[in-house]
């Protein structure tokens, strides 16, 4: 398709456009972060910092035990992965390859269990995780979160599995090679890019949560992850609106830069997630 | 030989090891899904005020419902829900499907250009909601201070104490949030359509606005039925954003289903009575998503 200088032209400028007014809160909370308290008080409001504040995340990172939250966070999301991924990987490849019954109705189910309310599975979660002595712990998140990711990388890696051909399989069962030995040593380094994509986008499924850990954890300072930490900041006393948004650049930075270098396999693992 | 024991080929043994193979996550969600699940509706029907596994079960009763259905907080909640969803799905494909629109087109720099157009989809619910709630400051943010410069209004709005102004402020944080998603899938959908059908149509004499119409639009239609559906879901069940950035106020002016479930259950602890609302929830949003896949169904290629 041939385009004319104007019209090459004016679709940089509509970019140019679309995007600094939709990526103007991200550049903002950068500005703010490196801003100094009068900075943010003065009105018309300034831009860009005339000294950047590059103190301020220092200060953020050693009063608040905010590499605390962001571990903990990891450790959750890790756990929460690793339990799906590995009976996912067992689901997923029994749906792709076997005709069992009843497969077609589970797979159904795994649908609908992507519609059920956080909020309400947390009722009963609750009271199930009290009685287990769960709550406080970051056990209880792994749990919750797998309620969360299950649904999501069943279907996924059924999808991924769909595409790798059969016959890969029987090869090797046809040399010798029983059955559970095919998935280990034939199907899954196939499937390596899409265990990773889909690990990947359960990681952030993870990290995402907000609803179970205000719920399980928040009489649990030292369990408390990145997004429920945050939320404390925002609205104790004043809020000082430099420091929150530098903690807000620590906890948003590890899943932007995820996106902005694996852009390719999160995508993946988003669409094929959606598709049917 | 063992090895014929676990032989594929054997139809008997193939469905042995396909139930065995199921067994974990079968086991898992059973466990952590359908069981809480049913203890949601049992508790639903019971005036309950903090769940215990260990207390005796308290007597049947439709109470909750009864008092949910003749609640005027749940019929607000509904309408806030309705609002909320339609404003917001309406407004994340408008963004969405322009965006996706646009670096679809052939230019320098297309790859990164559509790594940022949906990068807010990588931001937190709880970060943007930092970022929005201090844009949308009363007395420092910059919305206000924008909205003087242009003349809208003379004087500070307070967002958060007015009703239809923090509405608006949570549609704009979930609008901002979610129109990536729409504009991810909007392209993965106009990468499947092959050059080849644009070709042909081409040479058929067809002018861009039929190629864009006739092609484009229907291929698009299925992928976009699975994603409006996703994204209402959304809408309807999110808890981060409202919570954190409005906590359902002010004067429920944005207390959705979702919000009003989990206050009833950790704010008031009448865990029966959210449980009621919740379930209520969950029906609406199978309907709502039966109605809208029934329709996508006839998907045409």
């Amino acid at each position: 398709m041939q385009r004319t200088t104007l019209q090459t032209l004016s679709l940089y400028a509509g970019l140019a456009v679309v995007c600094g007014v939709l990526l103007f809160p991200i550049y903002w909370l950068f500005v703010t972060a490196l801003s100094t308290l009068a900075e943010i008080r003065q009105l018309p409001p300034s831009f860009w910092p005339a000294e950047p504040q590059w103190s301020t995340f220092a200060k953020v990172g050693t009063e608040r035990p905010i590499f605390l939250w962001l571990w903990n966070s990891t450790l959750a999301a890790l756990g929460s992965v690793a339990l799906s991924m590995v009976v996912s990987v067992f689901a997923g490849y029994s749906l792709s390859r076997f005709s069992v019954k009843g497969g077609r109705s589970l797979g159904l189910f795994i649908l609908t269990a992507k519609m059920l309310p956080a909020t309400l599975l947390v009722i009963p979660l609750f009271g199930i995780f009290r009685s287990m002595g769960l709550i406080g712990s970051l056990w209880s998140l792994v749990l919750a979160h797998a309620t969360l990711i299950i649904p999501f990388t069943t279907w996924m890696l059924k999808g991924y599995f769909d595409t790798i051909p059969r016959e890969l399989e029987q090869a090797a069962m046809v040399d010798g090679c029983s059955p559970l030995g095919a998935l280990f040593r034939v199907v899954l380094p196939v499937a390596t890019p899409g265990l990773a994509a889909t690990a990947l986008y359960a990681f952030v499924l993870s990290w995402a949560d907000y609803a179970y850990a205000r719920t399980f954890l928040t009489n649990a300072q030292g369990s408390w992850t990145a997004n429920l930490g945050i939320t404390t900041m925002k609205g104790e006393y004043v809020t000082d609106w430099n420091e929150i948004s530098a903690a807000a650049v620590f906890i948003a930075l590890p899943i932007i830069l995820i996106y902005l270098f694996l852009e390719r396999y999160l995508v993946g693992g988003l669409t094929a997630g959606a598709e049917k | 030989m063992s090895l014929r024991f676990l032989d594929l080929a054997r139809p008997s043994r193939q469905h042995w090891l396909g139930y065995l193979l199921l067994l974990p996550a079968v086991a898992l969600v059973a466990l952590i899904i359908v069981y809480p699940l049913f203890v949601s509706l049992d508790l639903s029907f019971q005036k309950i005020g903090m769940a215990t596994l260990s207390a005796p079960r308290k007597p049947f009763t439709l109470e909750n419902y009864h008092k949910l259905f003749a609640s005027p907080d749940f019929w607000n909640s509904c309408w806030v829900t309705i609002k909320l969803v339609v404003v917001v799905s309406a407004a994340c494909f408008a963004v969405g499907l322009g965006t996706a629109l646009l670096v679809n087109n052939r230019f320098k720099g297309r790859t990164l250009a559509r790594l940022f157009v949906a990068l807010p989809w990588a931001v937190p619910e709880v970060i943007a909601v930092v970022i929005f709630a201090w844009i949308f400051d009363s007395s420092f943010g910059l919305m206000n201070w924008l909205f003087i410069k242009l003349g809208i209004t003379s004087q500070m709005i307070n967002w958060f104490s007015e009703p239809t102004a923090a509405f608006w402020v949570v549609a704009v944080t979930m609008i901002w949030k979610g129109y990536p998603f729409v504009s991810i899938m909007t392209l993965a959908g106009l990468q499947s359509i092959p050059e080849d059908f644009y070709n042909a149509a081409k040479v058929d004499g067809a002018n861009a606005f039929q190629r864009f119409w006739y092609i484009t639009i229907p291929v698009l239609m299925s992928v976009l039925g699975v994603t409006s559906v996703l994204v209402v879901l959304w809408v309807f069940r999110d808890f981060s954003i409202i919570k954190v950035l409005t906590d359902g106020g002010p004067l429920k002016a944005t207390q959705t289903l979702s919000i009003m479930t989990y206050d009833q259950a950790f704010g008031f602890f009448n865990m029966g009575y959210a449980s009621a609302i919740g379930i209520v929830t969950l029906v609406l949003c199978v309907v709502a998503s039966l109605l809208m896949l029934g329709r996508k169904s006839q998907a045409m290629y």
